[in-house]
């Protein structure tokens, strides 16, 4: 119970912090926007014909290209928060010089990835609120109402990436330069996800890596649920897939971030950046 | 002339001490060809997408917006030149911002040299990654898609890149200004990037836009700058046919610099009196 208290006000406290930069509040809502969704839907749109994506209805089974795009938004939006906001976040108390008196208060380690999730899951939540409300009013974008039974894919795929924001914890609390690693890793995970185009037209040799993500599973689901999109296996070995990747991502990332932690005692790195 | 070649000596020896500092972190070179071949990589996978996989149709609709079936050429070309605007943003665009945090700016302000000097020194530097960029965007290209550019663009290119390194540099040089009134400019250079980046056709065809968007995109250089490259790889365009726009690229060059510069002078007097430079 007390490490729910604790989780809850770092939640808090991130939060606050990220209320007080206004700028960047609005950055954060309006980046994705117009670096990712206008620039993808007009180029989309470039391959119309007769107002008709007819491409992306041969490739996924439905033109509802603004759906497509909105959705994939979703998926790359909550692997930020993992990448950025849970695993990087640790990253910016060090920097800041908090890292050292976290670490000595009696609340676990873990907890502090914890509350870092909730925070980061609640801005994500108002955030794509908004975008899809811009999506509804001025991007056309329609779904289907059965979108409801596509959540628990989402709440099974966030557990797995609070797994995966252990692990990248764990390397970012090791390594000095991780702003690229976080970079370079969140773009990778979150195509690898088939968060912009399907995963089928991934090189042969990716393939298997995306069908290790549980949200390359959790965005199939999300796709076929709110736009009727073509899935890749059957929804029941999707399920399958997306609980599996979970249960083992998870694990395995707990044990990364203890093995860290251990290091960083050992060598005494918690306070050097 | 004392003075001039002083000046002049100066703003080499900006241009070097920018060219060490890059040198010093080679991980960003190792980033910048990780998003020049990656992006656009991803892009064509998501053109691909949207195009059933070359279904005809698609690729003809394609074709009548943007001039060009070659998805792939269209989409690293205009990457290449979002690399080329980031490295100008980041660069010089955010030089001056870099002296005043590192408490050098003021320094530098004291020395009798032009402000000319630090203000356009830092420009010099863009020419390694932009070189570099379109080194890793067409041997990329070539090794992820199979498309080697013909031989015949060389020349029209080389031209082209003479003609818009003068322009990109005023672009950087505007926005660079900017630091001494108002500090913290991160957050305008993504506004700024992305703006050129859906103004300017990077990523889409500019016939995308509406009719009020697309008269903007006409004001701004690297319109121009894309679509001429495009014009020169892709449908084999000679000098002489985008001779008409690579004036008006000199035109808004000579518009833009004469703009940095009375832009820099007013800044100047006014963090001289508020005493910015020294605050950030």
């Amino acid at each position: 119970m007390d490490e729910l208290r604790a989780a809850i006000a770092i939640a808090k406290k991130d939060l606050v912090v990220l209320s007080r930069y206004r700028i960047a509040v609005v950055s954060q809502i309006f980046t994705p926007l117009y670096q990712g969704v206008i620039p993808a839907f007009l180029f989309g749109a470039s391959f119309a014909v007769a107002g008709r994506v007819v491409g992306l209805d041969a490739t996924v089974g439905t033109d509802n290209l603004a759906g497509f795009i909105f959705l994939g938004g979703v998926v790359t939006g909550l692997v930020a928060v993992c990448f950025w906001s849970m695993a990087m976040g640790i990253r910016f108390e060090m920097d800041a010089g908090t890292l050292e008196p976290i670490w000595l208060t009696p609340t676990r380690h873990e907890t502090i990835v914890i509350g870092r999730a909730l925070g980061g899951l609640v801005w994500f939540l108002i955030s794509q609120v908004i975008l899809f409300a811009i999506g509804i009013f001025v991007f056309g974008l329609r779904f289907d109402v059965g979108i409801v039974w596509a959540i628990p894919a989402v709440l099974v795929a966030i557990v797995g990436m609070v797994g995966v924001a252990y692990l990248l914890a764990g390397i970012v609390l090791l390594i000095r330069d991780a702003n690229i690693f976080i970079d370079m890793t969140n773009f990778l995970f979150s195509t690898a996800s088939g968060a912009a185009f399907p995963v089928t037209l991934l090189p042969l040799v990716v393939q298997p890596i995306a069908l290790l993500l549980p949200t390359t599973y959790a965005m199939d689901i999300l796709r076929q649920q709110a736009i009727g999109a073509r899935p890749l296996f059957d929804p029941l070995l999707e399920y399958i897939g997306l609980i599996t990747t979970t249960v083992v991502l998870y694990p395995i990332g707990r044990w990364a971030f203890s093995q860290a932690e251990r290091s960083m005692r050992v060598r005494g790195t918690i306070s050097q950046y | 002339m004392s003075l001039l070649a002083g000046d002049l000596r100066a703003f080499l020896a900006s241009g070097k001490k920018e060219l060490r500092i890059m040198r010093r972190y080679p991980m960003n070179f190792v980033g910048g060809v990780f998003w020049a071949a990656l992006l656009p990589a991803v892009y064509v996978l998501m053109g691909r997408a949207y195009s059933g996989g070359s279904d005809p149709r698609a690729i003809s609709a394609f074709a009548d917006r943007s001039g060009t079936t070659e998805v792939a050429g269209f989409v690293f070309i205009g990457f290449a030149m979002y690399m080329w605007l980031s490295s100008v943003l980041w660069g010089p665009g955010t030089a001056l911002r870099r002296e005043q945090i590192q408490g050098s700016l003021e320094a530098t302000f004291l020395s009798p040299v032009s402000r000319l000097v630090p203000l356009f020194g830092p420009g010099v530097s863009a020419l390694i990654p932009m070189l570099f960029s379109f080194a890793v965007t067409f041997i990329s290209l070539w090794l992820m898609f199979g498309f080697i550019p013909p031989w015949g663009a060389v020349l029209p290119v080389a031209v082209i890149i003479v003609v818009a390194l003068p322009a990109m540099y005023a672009i950087g040089t505007l926005f660079a200004a900017g630091v001494l009134r108002y500090g913290e400019i991160g957050p305008v250079v993504q506004i700024v990037r992305g703006t050129f980046v859906l103004a300017c056709g990077i990523t889409f065809p500019v016939a995308m836009l509406p009719a009020w968007a697309q008269a903007g995109a006409a004001a701004l250089p690297p319109t121009y700058i894309v679509s001429d490259i495009r014009a020169a790889v892709l449908g084999g365009a000679s000098v002489g046919e985008i001779g008409g726009d690579l004036l008006t690229v000199v035109a808004l060059t000579a518009v833009i610099a004469l703009g940095a510069i009375a832009f820099f002078r007013v800044l100047e007097a006014s963090a001289r009196r508020t005493g910015m430079l020294g605050r950030y």
